[in-house]
């Protein structure tokens, strides 16, 4: 039990996001280590205060300890799940997968309905929160391609992700046109939702059933030969991290161990030579919003590290703020200022560096701090394909 | 396996660590820094202690038992580390004052005085003697701050509490960087006419803006303002942390969070990368040299089992002061404990004594018969030592 | 000059249990006590309600009265007393001629017992060493020693009993060769009390020689230093001993969060010069292992030594000195109550107020087995749901201790002393031992104003140089690291000074 070596010396609490605007939350370290000592099977689960925890895992990335308050924390919150029924804005968000194809599938309505009163009056009584514009679904979302002409020595299959996959299928296609512009092959591999909204909403066994399957899939193309590659930090701490330590999905192992973030992945491409990539100039003065999970994955800032070697532009990176949003936990209503305090927080820091745009890997965080300080969002990949020259071709299919 | 190579690697991101990686960095190395966690620092005073032993920390250090790792760094690198700090938390916003040659004090939040010779600027104000009256303005709720106990040793001071409506240390800190909470506040402050010399607060005026937000308080209620340090979570050892780190990567050194290291890549007498188990998939970084400063207990860069101490990345020899029993001292405030003097044994270009390796340098708090708390020399010897680390590793590399 | 009955002298569970018997029966009395409630043997035992199986075989007495006993406070403790269960462990290597014994001797007694497969055990104990051969259950139980003294002293506040902790006897006052009372010293004040009364009863467990001869009497005893190692969490929700003649180190006890493992057993002269040993720590650890594994590995917060009062004996080992308790009449007014254990007191208690009732020649019989303990409902402890109240007010976050139970603690009590609140509310008894929530207690007795200004720099002093007693042997691993942040803290950003 890792909650053993704690020492109380508070510096999860020094990170926690959820604490320092919301009194009700106990901290990291409080509802965590301390409460674990308490728990007990003997006894209904009465914690309701653990639900507040956004899971950004600060807390973990921080413990010098080797403690991780947010797994503890998660265990308490799907304790606590079984025994108290979920809000339905729970069971929505667990469900998103499903939800967003349904979106994507009446895309255009789907889209006019949510920016309507109306559509605001469905949210409301949904429990769902508005105050930045829900994502517009995108009809022609990405689709499977199994296989890859295998002409070149480098393959990857890509985990793309439901934000990409929903919303922003256009980063997912220069993505594909950016690695194809590095002599690497690509397939997309029938993939499903990581799982982890559904493990952050109390359905565990939801969860579960995408990793398995998720877990064959991927398994099949590793055998194959290929890398598997991750643009979005969330997805990818939950292939990597959740996979193997809460939802003990045999072969995780085999998963975590040969997926990449793009980024990292790219940068192994440079630094083996493989590539060469001409950089042009890109006059930019960005703000890099560090997205917590990308923190917590342990491999650095590879997209910082990029582009750095693009003249022209500057990059400052802000690693010290959670956006709030966390995924689905700012848009349910219970949680709206806790995430609009933290999400402010991080926007006047992001102002002060006055830079005109914000980059981050995450697309909730850009959802929140875009919608937040009304400034532009750019994904990493967005940055690197305008300065190698990528634009999509007029083809929707990819 | 995915590797990427640099010159020097600094396993341990606390004031040793990333001064010594600044340092090299800022003259064109290629530097890396892992970390399994956040650093002591965030915990403290943020108070640069060199030596407490006497009123001229220079002559004390000169007073120090002669195997004392000071003893190994050139005064003139001394003075030269205490410059380059001073000049790179100016840079960052953090000013720090004070000068090599004379120890300064800091009230305590129990009313005693804390000895050092660098104060952030937000301590600056401090009393230096019993004289001054003070008014001390708390927080409602702050459960880590007690004006009481500066009453209790200063008869001519006085108390007021401001409601923030948020009651962690985080929490408070965070409200002062908005400027309409600042404004307010001010307002409360200018009404209760305080007729003290001087104002203290709790460390809990703001987090990256302090040093700005205790001047615009102190300006515009026209009486100086200072800062007493808390327990725990503790703001000015944040703002401490948060500015070396940024100022590492302002000088393009690569920062690795959730890095703890579980193995080593050694050929001869060198060590030529170190691994972390990165979520399963293995991860190695290649150095050319490596820069130990882990830290001592807290810090985890030593383990103490039942009978022995262990150094936990390259297993260098501990001197510990004997079997567990000498450990300790009968008298809690002996200021003498065995266990204060156990660490790493180093030579005059901090290598460690007794190990073969030709590429590794030791600085900060893992250095043996350090005796910080008695010898009051913490941050300083981490930024002395950390100096002559990174100039050996220079010589080393070039 | 206070003028009672009955003065009681010595608060640990024999004491206390004594002045709420007194009290149920209607006679004036008065408790005087040394330190804090349970500071001696009831304050450093494991908290173990014996099912009495531990006896069977070698003391059938005692354990007879043990069960009876358990039985008793399982009734009248309903809401205090933790009804863990416990396991008899029969590890590889174990006698089964014990096993035998054993199985016959509890149902000589009456023990319920039921033998269940290593499976099952396993099932019940996670952490049980799987290589166990079996296990029987008993109904051993557990409680916090301090609460249980507190309760029995609750029942004496709420009639009219008088109470006098950190009290210091120094003379028993005699006439014509009588006990007619006693003068004590109020520690904090130096104050002197005198307090008549008819009858004295010494019950001060390892002290009871001491005592007696104030009054020039003899209570002959053997005393036997206990040390205990405190776990930092349950690594069991059951009692666990082991199967075999009662030796070292052989039985662990969860208790509110966390486990008490032990036990050894070294003859001392002087129960106030004991300390425990590194080596008695290592014998404790690698015997607890045995039973659990991780015991080897777990995080230890605190080591400590009490000393049983055992009856005069000449057998050696003092594993095997009957724990049968004596009542002595010394013939002047004064009786001694010793031997005994905490499972026991209620009944060590009825027979001397019987004693004492028929020395006053009244006939009022003993009510404590069957009226529950005053004051169970006013109990925090474990698990969580106990410690959810005000959960955003937290002094301790160790043991979850909010500042309304503190302050309620010290406007009932009046105390001026740390000890006191931790003993009631278990503040500072978690894994970091009173580093962060002692400057915040004795912050909150700043601002009551019950301690003057200069008084709380010498208790935060006397705190810390007290808790670290109870800690240096358990420093290695994380709790030296936690250690060492919390001595940053006070010798660092606190600034404490050296004490001159």
């Amino acid at each position: 039990m890792n909650f053993e070596h704690c020492i109380r010396c508070t510096i999860c609490v020094e990170n926690c996001p959820v604490m320092r605007v919301n009194p009700d939350f106990p901290g990291p370290k409080q509802a965590g280590p301390d409460a674990q000592r308490f728990r007990s099977d003997r006894e209904k689960a009465e914690d309701d205060w653990v639900l507040l925890c956004s899971q950004c895992k600060r807390c973990e990335m921080a413990c010098p300890c080797g403690v991780e308050p947010a797994q503890i924390i998660l265990k308490a919150q799907q304790r606590y799940g079984l025994e108290h029924p979920h809000s339905l804005a729970h069971v929505l968000f667990a469900n998103n997968y499903y939800l967003s194809m349904l979106g994507s599938f009446t895309a255009p309505i789907a889209n006019r309905i949510a920016a309507t009163k109306i559509g605001k009056k469905i949210f409301d009584a949904m429990s769902i929160a508005t105050y930045i514009p829900f994502p517009k679904f995108r009809f022609h979302k990405l689709s499977w391609k199994k296989r890859t002409p295998n002409r070149r020595s480098r393959k990857v299959a890509f985990f793309y992700g439901c934000f990409i996959n929903f919303y922003r299928p256009d980063i997912g296609r220069k993505i594909i046109q950016l690695l194809k512009s590095f002599n690497v092959d690509v397939v997309l591999p029938p993939q499903w939702c990581c799982g982890l909204p559904a493990l952050g909403n109390g359905n565990l066994q939801l969860a579960r059933s995408f990793a398995l399957k998720n877990t064959a899939s991927l398994s099949n193309y590793i055998d194959a030969g290929y890398d598997i590659l991750y643009s979005c930090t969330s997805c990818g701490l939950c292939l990597l991290h959740d996979y193997q330590d809460i939802m003990d999905i045999p072969k995780a192992k085999k998963i975590a161990e040969n997926t990449y973030n793009l980024h990292e992945y790219i940068l192994r491409l440079v630094d083996d030579n493989y590539i060469k990539p001409q950089f042009q100039e890109v006059p930019r003065k960005l703000a890099y919003h560090i997205p917590c999970h990308l923190r917590a994955l342990g491999i650095g800032y590879p997209a910082a590290k990029l582009m750095s070697m693009i003249p022209g532009l500057t990059c400052e990176i802000i690693d010290d703020n959670c956006c709030g949003l966390s995924g689905s936990y700012g848009f349910k209503k219970s949680n709206e200022s806790t995430a609009i305090s933290i999400g402010n927080r991080a926007v006047a820091r992001i102002k002060k560096t006055c830079a005109e745009t914000i980059v981050g890997d995450c697309g909730s965080c850009r959802m929140q701090l875009g919608g937040l300080s009304g400034l532009v969002t750019l994904d990493p990949a967005e940055v690197l394909s305008e300065s190698l020259g990528i634009t999509l071709t007029k083809k929707i299919k990819s | 396996m995915s590797v990427t190579e640099y010159d020097a690697i600094i396993l341990g991101a606390g004031v040793a660590g990333l001064t010594a990686g600044t340092f090299l960095a800022g003259r064109g190395f290629k530097v890396a820094l892992v970390t399994s966690g956040e650093p002591t620092a965030c915990l403290s005073t943020g108070c640069i202690d060199v030596c407490s032993r006497d009123s001229n920390p220079l002559t004390g250090i000169n007073g120090l038992p002669p195997a004392h790792p000071f003893h190994l760094v050139p005064e003139i690198t001394i003075m030269e580390s205490l410059n380059n700090f001073q000049a790179a938390m100016m840079d960052m916003g953090l000013p720090y004052t004070g000068v090599a040659d004379e120890n300064r004090v800091v009230l305590s939040a129990l009313g005693t005085f804390k000895t050092s010779c660098l104060v952030p600027s937000t301590m600056k104000a401090a009393p230096q003697d019993a004289k001054d009256s003070i008014h001390i303005i708390t927080f409602a709720g702050l459960k880590d701050f007690y004006p009481s106990y500066v009453i209790s040793r200063r008869k001519n001071t006085k108390f007021s509490v401001y409601d923030a409506g948020v009651v962690s240390t985080m929490g408070i800190a965070s409200l002062f960087e908005e400027k309409e909470f600042l404004e307010s506040f001010i307002a409360w402050l200018k009404d209760q006419n305080i007729n003290e010399d001087k104002i203290a607060f709790p460390a809990v005026l703001g987090l990256e803006s302090a040093a700005e937000i205790v001047q615009t308080i102190a300006t515009r209620v026209g009486k100086p303002v200072f800062e007493i340090p808390t327990i725990p979570p503790s703001m000015p050892g944040r703002r401490l942390f948060n500015a070396l780190k940024d100022y590492f990567r302002k000088k393009g050194g690569d920062i690795y969070w959730e890095w703890p290291v579980i193995g080593v890549e050694k050929s001869g007498k060198i060590i030529e990368a170190v691994m972390t188990a990165s979520k399963g998939r293995p991860s190695s970084l290649n150095g050319k040299a490596f820069i130990l400063a882990t830290g001592s207990f807290v810090g985890g860069g030593l383990t103490a089992g039942r009978d022995s101490i262990t150094e936990n990345i390259f297993n260098l020899p501990v001197l510990a002061p004997g079997p567990r029993e000498t450990w300790f001292e009968n008298d809690y405030f002996s200021f003498n404990h065995g266990i204060g003097r156990a660490g790493i044994k180093v030579d005059s270009s901090l290598r460690p004594e007794g190990s073969l390796w030709e590429n590794i340098f030791v600085c900060g708090g893992i250095l043996a018969d350090t005796e910080i708390l008695k010898n009051g020399c913490g941050h300083g010897l981490a930024l002395a030592t950390a100096h002559l680390a990174a100039k050996s590793c220079m010589e080393y590399i070039r | 000059m206070i003028k009672t009955d009955v003065i009681i002298i010595g608060g640990g569970a024999t004491g206390c249990g004594i002045a709420r018997d007194l009290a149920l029966r209607g006679i004036p009395h008065c408790l005087i006590e040394k330190g804090d409630f349970a500071a001696g043997a009831t304050g450093a035992c494991h908290g173990l309600l014996h099912s009495g199986g531990r006896y069977v075989v070698t003391d059938p007495i005692a354990a007879k009265e043990c069960y009876d006993e358990n039985l008793i406070l399982r009734r009248i403790g309903e809401k205090c007393v933790e009804q863990t269960g416990g396991l008899f462990v029969r590890l590889p290597g174990d006698s089964k001629r014990f096993r035998e014994l054993f199985l016959r001797g509890c149902e000589d007694v009456g023990i319920p017992t039921e033998v269940i497969s290593s499976t099952r055990a396993l099932d019940l104990v996670p952490n049980l060493n799987p290589e166990l051969e079996e296990a029987i259950k008993v109904p051993d139980c557990s409680i916090d020693p301090f609460r249980l003294c507190m309760l029995n002293i609750r029942t004496s506040q709420l009639r009219d009993g008088l109470i006098f902790t950190r009290h210091k006897v120094t003379e028993i006052v005699k006439s014509h060769g009588r006990c007619i009372g006693i003068k004590a010293t109020d520690q904090a004040t130096g104050e002197v009390r005198e307090i008549r009364g008819n009858i004295i009863v010494n019950a001060t467990g390892a002290w009871a020689n001491m005592i007696a001869s104030l009054a020039d009497c003899e209570v002959p005893m053997t005393l036997a230093k206990g040390s205990l190692v405190i776990t930092n969490h349950r690594l069991t929700n059951m009692v666990i001993n082991r199967l075999r003649p009662p030796s070292d180190g052989d039985i662990i006890v969860p208790n509110e969060a966390v486990c008490l493992a032990g036990t050894t057993s070294l003859a001392v002269e002087n129960p106030d010069k004991i300390g425990i040993e590194s080596t008695e720590v290592d014998t404790i650890i690698s015997e607890a292992g045995r039973m659990i594994p991780h015991f080897n590995h777990t995080r230890i917060i605190r080591a400590f030594s009490g000393v049983r009062p055992l009856l005069k004996s000449k057998k050696i080992d003092s594993h095997e000195i009957s724990r049968g308790f004596q009542i002595i009449d010394h013939g002047n007014g004064m009786y001694s109550i010793a031997g005994g254990k905490l499972t026991t007191f209620r009944l060590m208690a009825e027979k001397m107020v019987d004693t004492i009732m028929a020395a006053f020649k009244l006939k009022k019989a003993c009510e404590t087995a069957e009226i529950p303990l005053d004051g169970q409902e006013e109990l925090s402890g474990y698990p969580l749901s106990k410690r959810l109240a005000d959960m955003n007010n937290i002094v301790c976050e160790c043991e979850l201790v909010s500042r309304k139970e503190v302050e309620r603690i010290i406007q009932q009590t009046g105390t001026r002393n740390v000890g006191d609140i931790q003993h009631r509310t278990r503040l500072g008894m978690g894994p970091c031992q009173g580093g962060f929530c002692t400057f915040r207690a004795l912050g909150i007795m700043n601002d009551m104003s019950v301690v003057s200004p200069e008084q709380s720099m010498e208790m935060l002093r006397g705190f810390l140089q007290r808790r670290f007693r109870g800690i240096r042997y358990a420093l290695w691993g994380d709790q030296l690291r936690e250690e060492q942040l919390v001595e940053y803290i006070y010798l660092g950003i606190l600034a404490m000074e050296k004490p001159q």
